[in-house]
């Protein structure tokens, strides 16, 4: 086990009400164990006491340390110094707070919004009145237990919305992390409040762009975008739909016409006839300052098998 | 100052605040809590292997609440309350009920109960998870609950001090974090649920926001800490960033090596070798290192290579994950580095098993803050964060009880109030001087060289002569930032302040105890003595002395014995 410490540069871009923004560094010898946390620790009780952030678990579990190193959004505790340099081949390291919430002092930002939208899909289980007091017994299946499992693992770090297209766009639209936590609830056996569920979540789903980010971003495997697939998938249940629920429905027949035209899913294709090209065109702006347009390649490819692609379009 | 008025203030987010908050929400009574952080980012959600629990019908069929109790005091080397043990026991099942029918995703047998497993200290399997996150499971469920009844959440406001008048609680001071405007919160009722004080030592499996806050804050307003020399070390936390390697690692055959590459174990415990109880193997860690034969930087090594990489996968994920994201070691192919470090707290506010402080009226105190006594010396694996659900709700229902016949007091006391600010400014009002980080690792490093896992009256001395100079520093604390928003270094100067005070207390209660007891071991004396310190410390701070007195342990059922497994 060696044990070579290595000096490294962190720039942290700074905020206060008074300064206003600006760059500052400084420079940590760090060896191969050294967490970006612990960086920060350093700093603030060696260097710098009055640089402000976010940290509690230091085990990815809380959800508190979510900022941009070199530009990507993560969590500083599951992040190591020299992970970071080795992938950049550069010893100097930036941090930043996290993209689309309001800063408030250096990586600290207001996540007064990303509550909000957690608690609007009624982050809760609403079970049997009976159950509740204690009269009757739930039980679960272990799959059962094991799908919902993934979906609840969510810690609130609210890394993927920071980073999705649409909830900057669309202020409509609940974002990746509550629409994790509402499918949760929404395809939990236990839940007595389906229908309600359905309407706070159906016509927000169709929103999302699939641009992955969300999907790349959590550092728990939530995999947001998978609860959206299969949210849409209940649309055929709700009795009113709206217009974007319609546009939905458009968009998996544009779905369908294309694989049957060529066994592929051509995204842009699907996507240009279900929105219309100003919608379309105003989405791969942002997909393009994302550096997400490699996805939309990525799925063009040949459809090898029908089965699966039924399965993420909810059949 | 502004001011406002609840019921009952709730101060903690975790598992034992949110729950004393529920049951007092759920009977009408206007509540608040306040929370440092964001209710899910509390220590709770850290929590891995599971919660302890006895469920009629879905445990061993030759098990029973009474070998539940009986663990858990030969457990705490019999320094637990009987009586808060079987409280605690009895309790178990219906708790587990409770959490799953608000949604916790406990892990299923096929017939889609609650599944269960063994845990160490246990005569039956009792322990319920949910996968390795058990806490973080708890925790959501239980804060996505509350958060649809009638509290008002005061998230990342930090409370100060308590307000009392003569022996009554009226209130506390608490700052949002955001504006730095302090609010004088009246109150007839505080229920303390402030978490664990890991960084008071250099190394702790604790977050970094457990900093002792309620333990400080209750010491200042004149109430006692019981059994504050209590202090328990893991054995085996990750170096160097001290995330806790389960015992299961060494349940399934890891082995700890030392820097020649020699199974220490075999000197220190021939028989349990590397399965010895956590205090036994962690002193042997210390006294490698200590020897020269630990690792630069002061760990030794937990071999898994020899299971083979699937077993390794399958059987040991959690360790493995933690080892590659957090120390880049692939356990496959290399000893994962490990140390021992602070774990946990079994001293705490003095309370009984309602929940109740009797020094001041209208203090309750619930989860890690406080000392019911149900870990007594050293407490059990998966039994806290049953303590924290079974006695938040017992204090909850306590508080509603004591709100029926309570009223407020009439009294003004917002100069008190004004006061606590003050206070609090004024501890960091030098325009030069030291910064908490200076006095904050020294207080760190003293801990944990003096009042650590090995004692003696020399070492504790130099120890508390060494904090007591450290408390004297700090009065000149110097805040070099002046920002008005989130201004994390003035938070973190209070922090010390509680931490400082802390630290005196434990330092004094464990140079009085002259025994051997669980999780304090003294090398001048080995032994337990139960003729003379079968009983629980009392501890007070008057501004710089600590006055000690004691309370009897309550036995019920079961008569110390010695404590061999
Ligand atoms: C790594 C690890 C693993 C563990 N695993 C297990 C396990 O498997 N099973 C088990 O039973 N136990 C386990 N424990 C122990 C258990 O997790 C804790 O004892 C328990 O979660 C404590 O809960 P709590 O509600 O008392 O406090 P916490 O969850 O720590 O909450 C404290 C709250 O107080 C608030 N607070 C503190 N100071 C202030 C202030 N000044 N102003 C405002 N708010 C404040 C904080 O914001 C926080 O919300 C583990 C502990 C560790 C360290
Ligand atoms: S896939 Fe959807 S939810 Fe996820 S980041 Fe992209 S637009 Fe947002
Ligand atoms: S879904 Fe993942 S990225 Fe989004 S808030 Fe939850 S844990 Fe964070
Ligand atoms: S500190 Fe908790 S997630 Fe990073």
């Amino acid at each position: 086990m060696s044990e070579k410490e290595q000096e490294i540069v962190v720039k942290i871009k700074r905020f206060s009400q008074d300064k206003g923004n600006y760059w500052q560094e400084y420079k940590v010898n760090v060896d191969r164990f050294t967490q970006m946390t612990e960086v920060l620790r350093r700093i603030k009780t060696e260097q710098d006491p009055s640089l402000s952030y976010r940290a509690s678990c230091h085990m990815a579990v809380c959800g508190s340390c979510g900022m941009k190193i070199n530009g990507e959004p993560r969590l500083a505790c599951k992040t190591l110094a020299l992970d970071i340099v080795k992938k950049y081949n550069s010893n100097v390291i930036t941090l930043e707070p996290m993209d689309y919430f309001q800063p408030i002092k250096d990586l600290v930002v207001d996540l007064d919004d990303f509550y909000d939208r957690m608690f609007k899909v009624k982050p809760r289980l609403y079970p049997d009145k009976e159950v509740l007091e204690g009269k009757a017994e739930q039980r679960l299946k272990p799959e059962d237990q094991r799908e919902l499992w993934k979906f609840e693992q969510c810690i609130w770090c609210g890394l993927c919305v920071s980073g999705c297209p649409s909830v900057r766009n669309d202020p409509e639209f609940l974002g990746p992390a509550a629409h994790a936590k509402g499918y949760r609830f929404l395809a939990d056996p236990r839940d007595t409040i389906y229908e309600e569920r359905l309407k706070i979540l159906i016509d927000s789903s169709w929103r999302c762009t699939y641009c992955y980010q969300c999907f790349n971003v959590c550092p728990r495997d939530v995999e947001p975008v998978t609860t959206i697939k299969k949210t849409r998938a209940h649309t055929r249940f709700l009795k009113d739909r709206s217009a974007v629920a319609e546009i939905g429905e458009k968009h998996i027949e544009a779905i369908e016409e294309s694989i049957k035209d060529s066994g592929m899913i051509k995204e842009a294709e699907v996507y240009l006839k279900t929105y219309g090209v100003i919608a379309s065109l105003t989405d791969l702006i942002y997909a393009f300052q994302n550096g997400k347009l490699k996805y939309a390649f990525v799925k063009e490819m040949k459809v090898k098998n029908m089965d699966q692609i039924r399965k993420i379009m909810g059949d | 100052m502004d001011k406002t008025s609840y019921d009952a203030i709730v101060v903690g987010g975790g598992l034992a605040g949110l729950m004393a908050a529920h049951e007092i929400a759920v009977s009408g009574y206007k509540v608040a809590v306040i929370s440092k952080v964001f209710p899910t980012r509390s220590h709770s959600s850290s929590a891995e292997g599971g919660i302890a629990a006895y469920i009629q019908g879905n445990s061993d069929p030759n098990d029973d609440p009474q070998y539940m109790t009986y663990d858990t005091v030969k457990g705490g080397d019999y320094l637990v309350d009987q009586d808060a043990a079987e409280l605690l026991s009895m309790k178990s099942g219906e708790i587990v009920r409770i959490m799953e029918s608000w949604g916790t995703l406990f892990n299923r047998q096929p017939d889609g109960r609650v599944a269960v497993r063994y845990f160490g200290g246990q005569t039956y399997p009792r322990t319920r998870f949910v996968g390795d996150k058990t806490g973080m499971a708890l925790l959501h469920a239980l804060f996505q609950r509350v958060s649809g009844l009638n509290i008002d959440f005061y998230n990342e406001w930090f409370a100060l001090d308590l307000i009392r008048n003569d022996k009554k609680i009226v209130g506390l001071v608490a700052m949002e974090m955001k504006s730095m405007e302090p609010t004088f919160f009246k109150t007839k009722a505080v229920v303390m649920a402030t978490g664990g004080m890991g960084m008071l030592y250099a190394h702790s499996t604790n977050a970094y926001i457990n900093t002792g806050d309620g333990y400080g804050m209750a010491l200042r307003a004149g109430a006692a800490l019981k059994d504050p020399e209590f202090v328990q070390f893991h054995p085996t936390a990750l170096y160097p960033s001290d995330i806790l390697i389960s015992e299961a690692a060494r349940g399934e055959g890891a082995i700890l090596k030392n820097n020649k590459g020699e199974r220490f174990m075999t000197k220190y415990a021939p028989k349990k070798l590397d399965l010895a109880p956590r205090d036994i193997v962690s002193r042997s860690i210390i006294t490698e290192v200590k020897e020269g034969r630990g690792f630069p930087g002061g760990y030794v090594g937990l071999d898994l290579t020899h299971l083979g990489e699937e077993y390794i996968k399958e059987r040991l994920a959690l360790a493995y994950e933690a080892a590659l994201n957090f120390a880049g070691v692939d356990a496959t192919k290399e000893p994962i580095p490990v140390r021992p470090a602070q774990h946990y707290y079994m001293g705490g506010i003095d309370v009984d098993i309602t929940g109740t402080n009797y020094d001041l009226i209208g203090l309750f105190a619930a989860g890690e803050a406080a000392c019911v006594s149900v870990h007594g010396a050293n407490r059990l694996g998966s039994n806290s964060l049953l303590e924290t659900l079974v006695f938040g709700r017992e204090t909850g229902k306590t508080v509603v009880k004591f709100l029926s016949s309570a009223n407020e007091s009439s009294e003004s006391l917002d100069k008190e109030a004004e006061k606590i600010v003050d206070e609090a400014y004024s501890f960091t009002k030098s325009e030069s001087g030291v910064h908490f980080g200076v006095v904050l690792n020294k207080l760190r490093e003293t801990m944990w060289e003096n009042i650590g896992i090995f004692r003696d009256e020399n070492g504790m001395k130099t120890g508390l002569s060494e904090i007591i100079k450290l408390r004297e520093m700090a009065k000149n604390m110097y805040v070099t930032d002046k920002s008005k928003t989130y201004n994390t270094e003035f938070f973190n100067a209070l922090e010390l302040r509680n931490m400082l005070d802390l630290a005196l207390v434990i330092a004094n209660a464990a140079i009085n105890r002259t025994e051997s007891r669980g999780a304090h071991y003294r090398t001048d004396y080995p032994e337990r003595d139960d003729k003379n310190w079968l009983k629980h410390t009392i501890a007070y701070l008057r501004g710089n002395t600590v006055e000690i007195g004691y309370k009897p342990v309550k036995i019920t059922k079961w008569q110390p014995e010695a404590r061999v497994y």
